[in-house]
């Protein structure tokens, strides 16, 4: 295995390939083969089980592992290849819930950040007309269910990581995105915080330049009356990602940068 | 011959006959003007609402402009429509005792249609048939087996008997029956079930899995444990769950018995003797002995 002449800042970006070569990607938990053949690309898969979620490592080298050996493996052909791959970080197509260590409560009138990570996902387009061919989940995460009842409510992706209240405290990983979360209570009464919404496909993802992936900063604010609260998503990237990059659109767009959500469909 | 075809030529130029190619046309234009109105309602309102409310929308316009255009037709005929509709009454006193379940039936299947228990799409369960309902008629619901078979089932066994909507609501609950040996540990056991839980990324995570102790079983301690899925990945997580607790348990030494049976001859006895016979290879009379 011989280790791509691309500068390894960042495990995304164009790729270029020769008509029989594999590239393999070691991103996380993720194993990603991708095999260029004439008029044909072969993507395969797999994600491990037993992985150390703080390995912060990647890499990508040329293998001569085939496609097959692993899990999940498709074939997209196409008249011609023109051997050009695009790889782009995405965020997750549904809301993250995200849990700190403990529920914390935040007494009227105060407000605090936290810091909350969300698995990525990657989408592989080819060609110059960057032609999707599929998006991979870097790592599973497990479903859930958050709405006042099992009949009412949305599904959505549960963090297996925390809610931080220092970014010291955060693990940085290639694999998640780091979302700035501002909680404002302004209700008379003490907000209890034991889950959160975090809503991951209307928010866009940048990448700051020591390769650290962001989404723009949200703030939760609880109003007055106590039975609403207001999401609002900022435009720019987060004061913390200096210098950051905007790597993807949001999935879908919210209709306005303020939305007014029912209060438990933000906090629980 | 003369007379006959003077007849006919009298007959032609008529006003009866004007009248019936009137009543034809409307019948004609009626059906026309019935389907054009329900297709195009079909095509209108399926973007908005569900594939049931447009099949009734449908069937409701197409068969409302089919009446009104027949009683036109009658009328234009020179029936006398309300001395039609009392024949129709007494006849109608009639046609029920004789089509008592058809009469039934119907009923029902209004009451079915306004009560909207389930859609066509849905997949329910009525008896012992679970299917995806293909149409809601006003006779009969038919179904579609997942084996691929067809199945009528009458409304009024449907609105006598329970029907149960497997779609309604977007999560389903599995509940893991499994029974462990006396000897093990309850709170390993526990632990073991919710690391599985935990690993199984179609098992939410909310609403939390339940644990159930549910008694000293004859060989086993019995437990329930339940888990939540989305409605989709009900079959794949019923599978991979139950897989993933035995391999778990195997690689914990977790025993899940099967039914142990032991005698005893009474309190005061011994227990049976038991002796233990080494087979000879040279012994060929004990090979031959019946087993």
């Amino acid at each position: 295995m011989t280790s791509d002449t691309q500068p390894l800042s960042s495990w995304w970006g164009s790729f270029n390939f020769n008509s029989g070569q594999n590239k393999q990607w070691h991103i996380g938990p993720l194993t990603l083969i991708v095999r260029c053949l004439d008029g044909e690309w072969q993507v395969a898969h797999e994600i491990a089980d037993d992985f150390d979620d703080i390995d912060a490592s990647w890499q990508t080298t040329d293998t001569d592992l085939m496609p097959e050996t692993l899990d999940t493996n498709s074939r997209y052909i196409f008249r011609q290849t023109s051997g050009l791959l695009s790889i782009t970080p995405l965020l997750a197509d549904r809301a993250i819930i995200s849990r700190p260590i403990t529920p914390f409560n935040l007494t009227a009138g105060e407000e605090v950040t936290l810091y909350v990570s969300s698995p990525v996902w990657l989408e592989l387009s080819v060609g110059s007309s960057a032609k999707k061919l599929q998006e991979v989940a870097i790592q599973r995460p497990s479903d859930t269910w958050f709405g006042p009842s099992t009949r009412e409510g949305e599904l959505c992706y549960a963090s297996s990581t925390h809610c931080r209240l220092n970014l010291e405290d955060l693990p940085q990983r290639p694999h998640r995105a780091i979302t700035p979360v501002l909680i404002r209570n302004q209700a008379d009464t003490t907000l209890s915080v034991e889950r959160l919404n975090v809503p991951a496909p209307l928010l866009p993802l940048y990448a700051a330049a020591n390769g650290q992936l962001w989404t723009s900063k949200i703030s939760l604010i609880r109003e007055k009356d106590g039975d609403m609260a207001e999401l609002q998503i900022d435009n720019t990237s987060p004061l913390e990602a200096k210098a950051a990059e905007q790597l993807s659109k949001p999935r879908q767009t919210a209709s306005g940068s303020a939305l007014i959500r029912a209060f438990n469909t933000v906090f629980s | 011959m003369n007379e006959l075809w003077a007849d006919i030529v009298n007959f032609l130029s008529g006003e009866k006959m004007w009248s019936m190619a009137r009543a034809i046309i409307l019948v004609i234009v009626g059906i026309a003007l019935a389907k054009l109105v329900s297709s195009t309602i079909t095509k209108v309102v399926s973007k908005k609402t569900d594939s049931h409310r447009s099949m009734l929308l449908r069937r409701g316009s197409y068969y409302l402009i089919l009446i009104l255009f027949l009683i036109s037709a009658l009328h234009e005929l020179g029936f006398n429509l309300s001395v039609l509709m009392g024949a129709a009454g007494i006849l109608s006193v009639a046609i029920g005792f004789a089509s008592q379940t058809s009469a039934s039936n119907l009923i029902s299947g209004l009451f079915l249609v306004a009560e909207r228990p389930f859609s066509v799409g849905d997949v329910i369960r009525a008896g012992t048939t679970t299917g995806e309902v293909l149409s809601i008629d006003l006779l009969s619901v038919k179904l579609r087996t997942f084996d691929n078979l067809f199945v009528r089932i009458p409304n009024e066994s449907l609105i006598k008997s329970e029907v149960t909507t497997l779609t309604r609501f977007p999560i389903r609950r599995i509940d893991v029956q499994v029974g462990v040996a006396y000897k093990e540990d309850l709170k390993k056991v526990r632990e073991l079930l919710e690391q599985v839980a935990d690993k199984n990324p179609l098992c939410l995570e909310e609403p939390k899995p339940l644990y159930i102790f549910q008694g000293f079983g004859d060989s086993s301690l019995n437990i329930q444990y339940s888990v939540w899925a989305k409605r989709e990945n009900f079959l794949e997580l019923k599978n991979s769950i139950h897989e993933e607790i035995k391999n778990i348990f195997d690689e914990n030494g977790v025993e899940i018995p099967f039914p142990h049976r032991t005698i005893y001859t009474g309190n005061i006895t011994e227990p049976f003797p038991i002796r233990y016979e080494k087979a000879s290879d040279n012994d060929p009379s004990f090979h031959d002995q019946p087993k």
